[in-house]
């Protein structure tokens, strides 16, 4: 039972980080900022 | 459990809470201030052993050595100061941080690795004010993401807007004294490593703020972002190198582990106090505080690397003027201290974080005041906390065991003098943390 709880609020964090817009922000710079070093070697 | 203004909670007050309460915030801003001078002079010594870079070791395997110094620290420092009882309470409290933190140290990776590209192409006095303009950045994601800035009256908003601008400014005299110093079909290139290392830590501060205005620890957020960290430059490392060769060229760099490591125990510590900073003043304010480092950094480079030896007197002049230039802007910036009414506003940007994560507000509201939250147990540390110190110690040792003094012109007295002024600012700002904070 506290198992099932424990999921669902991890669950629950998981989708609040994912649905909050700022996070897309760094996700999307850190995947430029490996293209740019791609590009340096 | 004593108050942040030193009284038990059985003292009478002699003067009125809204007084204290100004007071202390007033107290909290300075710290702040003192902990972004002193990251300034701690990161900015940390650059001087990439410049190692020029002994043949790969720039990537320079960042990975440097990324195992920094987690040793980020563990160790922790453990020591506060004991890993404290973060496990905080991450208890905040687990969503953990993603946040992990995302900010895969940021850092490769800004890191960025960096050591840049210095091999430009050298360590230019491309530290290029990635400086960071704090440009902090300064935007701070005011449309946590309410920074908001209802600061134009004073503030001149000092701001009128230190970013005279900051560019600076960075572009760099931009063209480097076209100058660095090898043909070369400097654009370090240009762009060292701008694109700049927004990839401009960008890391937005989950530094996130984490500070939901009251996590600075201390706690720190050793979980050297996860990302290793993480990332792990992957990096053994991507572009493959892991046998990676192998080969850490074996070949044995003489050279301990200086990067040390390096990026350095960069620890003045990170730390670069968290401290961004948590009492706010990313717009504290990143272009602690990037004071790019003055260090000029001085490290200059005196002790010797590093603008036989250059022209022009080249002299626009490096030299161009920092200066960033340095007036970073403090029109800094002392642009923040109003009640900006505060206000950041407490509801708190707010709403706290409600979207699931955060108790007497925990953010707590921890925003530099205090413990009702209930919360004192920090202890146990024999954990004294293995992980020993463990970090014991590697550093070894590492010392294998080093060798590079063969490139030091010069040790103005070594010797820049490291004393850094120890002085450790204690001045570790003391004065520690009797406001006690580190919460």
């Amino acid at each position: 039972m506290e198992s099932a709880e424990n999921a669902k609020a991890n669950s629950s964090r998981l989708s609040s980080v994912l649905t909050d817009t700022h996070f897309w922000v760094p996700v999307a710079v850190l995947l430029a900022g490996l293209l740019l070093l791609r590009t340096m070697s | 459990m004593e108050s942040p203004t030193g009284m038990t909670p059985t003292a009478q007050p002699l003067i009125s809470p809204a007084v204290q309460s100004n007071s202390g915030s007033r107290h909290l801003r300075l710290l702040g201030t003192l902990s972004g001078f002193t990251a300034g002079a701690w990161l900015g010594a940390a650059e001087a052993p990439t410049k190692l870079v020029s002994i043949g070791i790969s720039p990537v395997a320079i960042s990975l050595i440097m990324v195992i110094g920094v987690f040793l620290a980020r563990w160790s420092l922790p453990a020591l100061i506060l004991g890993t009882s404290s973060v496990r309470a905080d991450v208890r409290r905040a687990p969503h941080l953990i993603i946040w933190a992990v995302l900010a140290g895969c940021l850092w990776a490769v800004a890191n690795t960025l960096t050591i590209f840049a210095i091999r192409d430009v050298g360590l006095s230019i491309a530290f004010p290029l990635w400086n303009s960071n704090s440009l950045l902090g300064i935007v994601w701070g005011f449309l993401f946590f309410n920074e800035l908001r209802q600061a009256g134009w004073r503030r908003w001149a000092g701001v807007l009128g230190g970013a601008l005279v900051m560019c400014v600076g960075a572009t005299l760099l931009a063209i004294a480097s076209s100058t110093q660095a090898p043909a079909g070369h400097s654009l290139r370090g240009v762009w490593a060292a701008l694109g290392a700049g927004v990839l830590w401009g960008t890391m501060y937005i989950p530094y703020r996130k984490a500070y205005l939901t009251g996590m620890n600075p201390l706690s957020f720190v050793t979980f972002f050297t996860f990302g960290e290793l993480g990332m430059m792990s992957v990096l490392a053994i991507g572009y190198n493959g892991l046998s060769p990676l192998w080969q060229e850490l074996l070949v760099a044995r003489g050279v582990i301990f200086w990067l490591t040390l390096g990026g125990f350095v960069w620890v510590i003045g990170d730390l106090f670069q968290q401290y900073a961004a948590k009492y003043l706010g990313i717009s304010r504290g990143i272009p505080l602690s990037n004071s480092n790019q003055l260090w950094g000029l001085l490290w480079g200059i005196f002790v690397f010797g590093e603008l030896h036989n250059r022209s007197s022009s080249a002299y002049l626009q490096v030299v003027g161009g920092s200066l230039l960033m340095m007036l802007g970073v403090g029109a910036v800094a002392f642009s201290s923040v109003s009640g009414g900006e505060q206000a506003r950041w407490k509801e940007a708190a707010q709403r974080e706290g409600r979207r994560y699931g955060v108790a507000a007497d925990y953010v509201e707590a921890r925003m005041e530099g205090r413990q939250a009702v209930g919360e147990s004192a920090p202890s540390r146990g024999i954990l906390d004294w293995l992980l110190v020993a463990a970090a110690t014991a590697i550093f040792i070894f590492f010392a065991t294998m080093a060798r003094v590079p063969q490139m012109s030091i010069h040790w007295g103005p070594a010797a003098l820049l490291t004393a002024a850094l120890l002085a600012l450790l204690v001045l700002c570790g003391v004065a943390l520690w009797r406001t904070t006690r580190f919460n």
